[in-house]
């Protein structure tokens, strides 16, 4: 259904003509195929979120607001998303207005003294990053990767990824935030809203940006959130990240104040124990299970291809066939890398000391193939700017995470090699990739100071494929059934599943009731079902705010 | 013995219930301007069941309940009853350290855990708390975190809620809730081997429930138990001073450490400040005061549990020489002040009399988040309000402690008043008032706003307050929780 | 290749807007961090190759007509190539830049192409030329050079001028120094004047797949007939068409940029600078030069999975990301001009900013056109540089055309080097 002439022609008035489009090949390319990657919910072939009734690119909060008011009089659904990676920042619903926020794309301020950037939705992680260097400061860029817009990460979904440890994941980082509520109404948090600054969100008195964001964010479905600070932290590295290499094998020497480790252990026990340990000792600037993503068998091949400029997948099968990588290989099973940052001469001095220590008290070993510089010095690149995310679906297009245990090291060390084991027989059938049962990634160190770590098993598959993406579904669905058997729950391979369903509309309230009534918990479901109906009463969002009724 | 108190005698068989007269007034002093209301009684529950069955108790009769952790005195006001016949729930009496794990570095304490309990059985294990500057021995750890103190580790705060993590809340409507990880609540040991613990703070799912307890005053329900984030006991600990003539001079050099994570503790006093937490009593203080440069940046170094000595020499060679680059000094010791003694005493909660009281027997203070690029702006400000009413503005204590690992500044003044001279009295309130206004004209960000504050803040900022009275209907729709206190 | 060889590559696009993006391990700043001009100006998703592949997926589906928008969408692209370099960091199974084409070639063949270029189309049927200008001038430029003529002379190297610089009075000097140099340097080099004919790039990257096909094969019959060794073209358009493009129609002749040819001489000391060129330059990367000026690599194959899942190709398939494109030439001759202070932009080398004359976009969209050019120009003035260089002499009008008032200047590298000498 088309937009009325005259609500299309008041958008139009908001945004001007060169900012609203209903041409069919224009929605369309607002639409997000669920079959490549699912983002946790399916995959689902030859599916692709409904068109929507309009795209809009609003140029400011004015016009934010505007188009949120004209779509609560006419009670029209309306989803905005920024750099649109992920199936959450799509509709769920027909004739949903799309707000794509890419011309909102100012950094406002960047505090030096203070350590925080003031940001529009359309800065991405990449751009935030080499701006603030350039004075001396860093910003974290979650696992989505550095493609992904900052703030849509701070606010709306989960923002962890490898600079949790030493940057704080982005729910640490959030400070003051400008929110065109699901009304029009615009709520500042904080600082914010009593004029004083962009420094702190939280308060006057009960937080409410809490309402804004919890654990996850509100996934596009509460309002639009327009500006907000996000914390930094030091960066005591050059301006600009000096670039060598060969695309993509790009690499960056960076000074003596900077070391990136591949470590390995002997068992999941000293995994953790080690983890706990560098927690304990304050050390470590980055720290991630990064190339498992992988997987355990075809890691370091792959890390060979990534850092030679005249290979391909293509060279795959030979690298594996030599002994040398498989001794590698072998040697590098239960591994993360770490990234250690002196702020000064003594202080990576000492990391470096204490982290020695750590292995040598948790039987650690140092993986001397990564330290070849053409390969450490690709690695403090991958993992600084974290502009490679799009490896994830190197293999076949598609790819989606199981199981992701999250909590203590501890829950996942001792729940990783079953859920490796789990996936290693389903390799076998053909859906998916077969990659050596763990392709386990994820941070060493799930929020700020560490104390959680996230097990992501990756499996690719080739989504143009319908037996491929089929089966890695069925798959998916048997990584249900393990997770709840063993007591892990539902795995992340089902996370969104309850918001959207195979045809990419929103499932059934049925399905959502009788998914929330299971979950420990139902009273926080029914808690945003009420804080649903006070802040977005005409329900202009969709079911990626999860909710259950009263009665 | 009223009607009401029979009905909750009833209810609560267990829990003890008080209503013993100096008690009862103990609770009824006016606090800035608020109107103090005597209480009806005291409840003190024993268990989360209890408190569950008070609040719902209090939905059905409609009775205001203020909720009390820490021992007397209560100097922010928070616990005043400002409605008519409230009900004191006094929870000093659940002061369980439920569990200490060092491996996780958590630990879950009820609301009457004090510093004073929890500090040598972190201690124990291994562990310790990051602590606001000298708390009252009586001081609740839980009311501490839920009304965001500031901690004097800036370097540990990654967020304003931290070390606070997850949450049993019984909510204003009498509801049992979990908040953050909560719901792993680690009471099977096998838990704690596993890793399902109670480690997340935020959520769960996509409200912050934590956050609307949060600085609340007890208006939004009653926190029954929480765990906390610890740090490593440190091997090796030292403390340092970093005296300096003007504030600005100091603030640069401890922007830098705040950009390093250098400095375990990292804060800043003047002189009075200084005075207030050194001297022993009232007598000492001039004296003291004397011998203390105008302003001072107090660096502590721990050195955790690998190559402990190591670290705290690297640190202290480098922070010496960040010091020296900004032409300051980084001294062990200030005239009489040690800071090996100082570093003990910060790792303590507050011997008696209670630090801020030492000079005239009561203090009130102004406390605002800032940056600490824009406090030596502030305490020109307070300094000009004292000075136009006559009251002494060197008395006034300043401390600015960073906060959220240097992204903002708790800045606070302290204000010394003599209770017994009706004149100063006066003064102080009216000092407060004035101040408070001008502050927050200046750009002071009230984000704790007691007593006279609430009024200030709420009326600047329509959308958070409407947003705040939304979130209130949901959780304490009858308004049984401490009415009257913020905008409710 | 039809459009529907690219159904499954529209499956497996990530929809990650890399490329929007310049490869972000080399962004240096918020300012110059794009490297789409098509959706940078226009803004909407469909105008990214993200969007053309959903473009192209609903039109295989037939789930879309085809309106203005459309073409609109397809012909937007400049096919700069930036798109398949960003891509192309994670990816190894997805061609963009081969998909956009496809894309114009299938909306040529319905019938949907644009009336500006049909014009073009329809002059050069008829002059042979994409400068809507007459045949018969198209050697003036060298009528003052004593240069061989071919077919009626002979010569073994063969400098093709391209129709930019045949007709554009303002520029063409960069061609007769550029003879004028090989000649000094001693090199058997000859042109075709008026029976030079387009090479037929710039059509092909408007979706004009026959009409390419037809000069290809022409200018190849021409230069086997001529006894040509060597072809040097001082046009990235002309090099790229050559170079990657005629092979598969039978090309086997050397193809060098001038600038490749001008470095060798450099190198071999056959080439010296006598005099002082007191200038602040930066260089602009051509994008038929850089990214797009690898070398062809035949290849024949099909795909093929391993390790159940992975595609790959058999036999291995050329990857064309912009690795081995031509970079390092140009630089260095800059360097060794006596006097020149050459600084480099932010964008430069594979992920450099397209000049906007691509693709038929200055032929059909000159507002979008311009804008590129001027974008590329902020950003040569950020550099501290009073000169804005190229190899290129599309890029080179693009430029002058978009520098106004302005107080850059432009030069061709060619301009340059003479002056040096």
């Amino acid at each position: 259904m088309a937009l009325p002439a005259n609500v299309y022609k008041d958008l139009e008035d908001i945004v001007g003509s060169r900012n609203i489009s209903g041409d069919p090949a224009v929605l369309d390319s607002y639409r997000y195929s669920l079959a490549h990657t699912a983002i946790h919910l399916g995959p689902f072939f030859d599916t692709f979120t409904p068109r929507g009734a309009c795209v809009l690119l609003p140029g400011s909060t004015e016009e934010v607001r505007a188009i949120v008011e004209l779509c609560n009089k006419h009670k029209i659904k309306f989803k905005a998303s920024s750099t649109f990676w992920s199936a959450q920042g799509f509709p769920s619903e027909d004739d949903t207005i799309q707000l794509d926020m890419r011309r909102m794309d100012r950094i406002l301020d960047i505090d030096k003294k203070n350590m925080f950037a003031v940001i529009e939705p359309g800065v991405i992680g990449a751009t935030l990053q080499a701006e603030v260097m350039k004075v001396g400061l860093n910003t974290h860029i979650p696992g989505s990767g550095c493609s992904c817009s900052t703030l849509a990460s701070a606010t709306s979904y989960f923002g962890s990824g490898p600079s949790n440890l030493y940057g704080g994941w982005h729910y640490d980082n959030l400070l003051g935030l400008e929110w065109v509520m699901p009304t029009g109404e615009i709520l500042r948090t904080g600082s914010l809203g009593q004029g004083c600054g962009w420094f702190c969100g939280e308060g006057p008195g009960p937080s409410m940006k809490g309402v804004a964001r919890g654990f996850l964010g509100s996934k596009g479905s509460m309002g639009v959130y327009t500006k907000c600070a996000i914390k930094l932290f030091a960066w005591p590295g050059p301006e600009c990240l000096p670039v060598e290499g060969t695309i993509p094998a790009y690499r960056t020497p960076l000074p003596d104040n900077f070391k990136a480790y591949t470590v390995a252990f002997p068992s999941w026990k000293a995994w953790a124990d080690a983890a706990y340990a560098i927690w304990d000792a304050g050390i470590g600037y980055l720290a991630h299970r990064q190339f498992n993503m992988f997987g355990r068998d075809l890691k370091f091949a792959m890390v060979k291809i990534l850092t030679d400029p005249t290979k391909t997948l293509s060279d795959l099968e030979e690298l594996l066939a030599d002994p040398e990588v498989q001794e590698i290989t072998e040697q590098s099973k239960r591994e993360f890398q770490i990234i250690l940052v002196g702020m000064t001469k003594r202080d990576i001095e000492w990391q470096k000391k204490a982290f020695d220590e750590i292995l040598e008290r948790t039987g650690g070993w140092k993986v001397e193939a990564m330290d070849e510089p053409h390969i450490h010095d690709w690695v403090l690149l991958y993992m600084i700017r974290l502009g490679h995310k799009n490896l994830n679906l190197v293999f076949g297009g598609g790819y989606d995470g199981c199981f992701g245990l999250l909590g203590a090291a501890d829950y996942g060390a001792s729940n990783a090699e079953e859920a490796a084991l789990f996936k290693k027989k389903w390799e076998k059938r053909g859906a998916i990739v077969d990659a050596g049962g763990d392709c386990m990634m994820g941070p060493i160190g799930g929020q700020g100071g560490g104390g959680t770590c996230l097990w992501e098993n990756f499996t690719c598959f080739d989504s143009a494929d319908r037996e491929s993406t089929e089966g890695t579904f069925e798959f998916f669905d048997a990584c249900t059934r393990f997770g709840l058997e063993k007591g892990w729950g539902v795995g992340m391979e089902k996370w969104n599943a309850v918001a959207r369903g195979p045809d990419g509309k929103t499932t059934s309230k049925k399905k959502r009731d009788t998914i929330h009534l299971g979950s420990p918990q139902p009273s926080v479901f029914r808690y945003q079902h009420r804080v649903r109906e006070a802040f977005n009463p005409n329900d202009l969002g969709d079911a990626y705010y999860e909710t259950l009724d009263d009665t | 013995m009223n009607g009401k108190m029979t009905d909750l005698m009833n209810i609560v068989k267990e829990a003890e219930i008080i209503d013993d007269p100096a008690v009862i007034e103990s609770f009824a002093h006016g606090y800035r301007g608020d109107v103090p209301m005597r209480p009806m009684f005291m409840v003190k529950p024993k268990n989360t069941d209890e408190v569950q069955k008070i609040v719902r108790w209090a939905n059905e009769t409609c009775t205001p309940l203020v909720p009390v952790s820490s021992g007397a005195p209560h100097l922010r006001g928070g616990t005043v009853p400002t409605a008519p016949g409230s009900v004191i729930v006094d929870l000093s009496g659940m002061d369980r350290i439920v569990k200490v794990d060092r491996r996780n570095r958590l630990a879950l304490i009820e609301p009457g855990v004090t510093y004073t309990t929890l500090g040598p059985e972190l201690k124990r294990h291994g562990l310790r708390i990051a602590m606001p500057l000298l708390p009252r021995k009586n001081k609740s750890v839980l009311t501490s975190l839920l009304e965001r103190e500031p901690v004097v580790s800036p370097r540990y705060q990654w967020n304003m809620m931290e070390p606070l993590r997850a949450l049993e809340i019984i909510w204003g409507n009498g509801d049992k809730f979990y908040s953050g990880g909560g719901v792993f609540r680690g009471e099977k040991e096998e838990d704690w081997k596993r890793g399902l613990v109670p480690v997340w703070g935020p959520g769960p799912g996509q409200l912050d429930f934590y956050k609307f307890v949060s600085a609340a005053q007890g208006s939004m329900g009653i926190v029954t138990w929480a765990s906390v984030k610890c740090e490593v006991y440190p091997e090796c600990r030292k403390l340092f001073f970093v005296p300096a003539d003007r504030l600005e001079e100091a603030i640069e050099f401890v922007y830098l450490l705040l950009r390093y994570r250098f400095g375990d503790e990292l804060f800043l006093m003047n002189k009075s400040c200084l005075a207030y937490v050194h001297a022993r009593n009232a007598d000492e203080l001039e004296s003291v005061k004397d011998t203390l440069p105008s302003w001072a940046v107090v660096v502590g170094i721990t050195g955790g549990h690998i190559l402990s000595k190591d670290r705290v020499e690297a640190r202290e060679k480098d922070i010496r020489d960040i010091a020296r680059g900004f032409g300051l000094k980084f001294i062990p010791q200030l005239r009489s002040l040690s800071g090996k003694e100082f570093g003990e005493r910060i790792m303590r909660p507050c011997e008696e009399p209670y630090w801020k009281s030492r000079y005239s027997g009561e203090v009130q203070e102004v406390f605002f988040l800032t940056t600490l690029d824009r406090t030596p702006g502030f305490v020109a400000a307070m300094n000009e309000e004292a000075d136009g009413l006559e009251y002494p503005a060197e008395r006034i204590g300043v401390y600015l402690q960073p906060v959220h690992q240097g992204v903002g500044c708790h800045c606070e003044f302290i204000i010394p008043f003599d209770p017994d001279s009706r004149m100063d009295t006066r003064k102080t309130e009216e000092l407060i008032r004035k101040s408070s206004l001008r502050l927050s004209d200046q750009g002071a960000f009230f984000s704790r706003p007691y007593g006279i504050w609430a009024d200030m803040v709420y009326d600047r900022d329509a959308g958070t307050k409407t947003a705040t009275k939304k979130i209130k209907e949901i959780f304490d729709p009858n308004n049984v929780m401490n009415p009257g206190k913020l905008c409710f | 290749m039809a459009l529907e060889d690219f159904a499954l590559e529209t499956d497996r696009c990530s929809q990650c807007s890399y490329c929007k993006w310049i490869p972000f391990d080399q962004m240096k700043s918020w300012r110059f961090a794009k490297n789409c001009p098509s959706v940078s100006y226009n803004n909407f998703n469909s105008y990214s190759a993200r969007g053309r592949y959903a473009v192209s997926r609903s039109l295989i589906k037939k789930q879309i007509p085809y309106t203005d928008t459309v073409r609109h969408i397809v012909f937007s692209c400049m096919t700069c190539g930036s798109c398949d370099v960003s891509c192309k960091i994670c990816r190894y199974n997805l061609y963009p830049l081969e998909m956009v084409r496809e894309l114009k070639f299938k909306l040529v063949e319905d019938g949907q192409d644009l009336d500006e270029h049909r014009a073009v189309i329809e002059s050069l049927k008829k002059e042979q030329n994409t400068m809507m200008q007459p045949k018969a001038v198209r050697g003036k430029w060298a009528e003052d050079l004593d240069v061989p003529r071919l077919f009626s002379q002979k010569a073994e190297i063969l400098f093709h001028a391209g129709c930019r610089l045949s007709y554009d009075t303002e520029i063409q000097s960069s061609a007769v120094a550029a003879v004028q140099i090989l000649q000094k340097a001693g090199l058997d080099v000859g042109i075709m004047g008026e029976r030079e004919i387009c090479c037929g790039g710039r059509i092909y990257s408007m979706g004009y797949r026959d009409e390419f096909a037809r000069f290809a094969g022409e200018n190849i019959a021409a230069w086997e007939k001529a006894g040509v060794k060597t072809v040097v073209t001082s046009c990235a358009d002309g090099y790229h068409a050559f170079k990657r493009l005629y092979p598969e129609f039978g090309s086997r002749v050397e193809v060098l940029h001038t600038v490749e040819l001008l470095h060798r001489l450099i190198m071999a000391k056959k080439l010296e600078f006598h005099s002082e060129v007191p200038m602040t330059v930066t260089y602009h990367d051509p994008c038929h030069l850089g990214r797009q000026g690898e070398p062809y690599v035949p290849w024949n194959g099909v795909e093929k999975k391993i390790k159940n899942q992975i595609i790959v190709y058999e036999p291995e398939r050329p990857r064309y990301n912009g690795a081995f494109g031509v970079y390092d030439p140009p630089r260095e001759i800059l360097e060794r001009i006596p006097g020149v202070r050459f600084l480099e932009m932010e964008r430069i080398r594979e992920y450099s900013w397209c000049c906007g004359a691509g693709g038929g976009v200055r032929e059909a969209y000159p507002e979008y056109s311009g804008w590129t050019a001027a974008e590329r120009i902020a950003e040569a003035k950020a550099t501290g540089a009073e000169a804005l260089v190229s190899a290129c002499p599309w890029c080179e009008r693009n430029f002058m055309d978009a520098v106004g008032d302005d107080s850059m200047k432009v030069f061709d590298i060619i301009d340059l080097v003479k002056l040096a000498m």
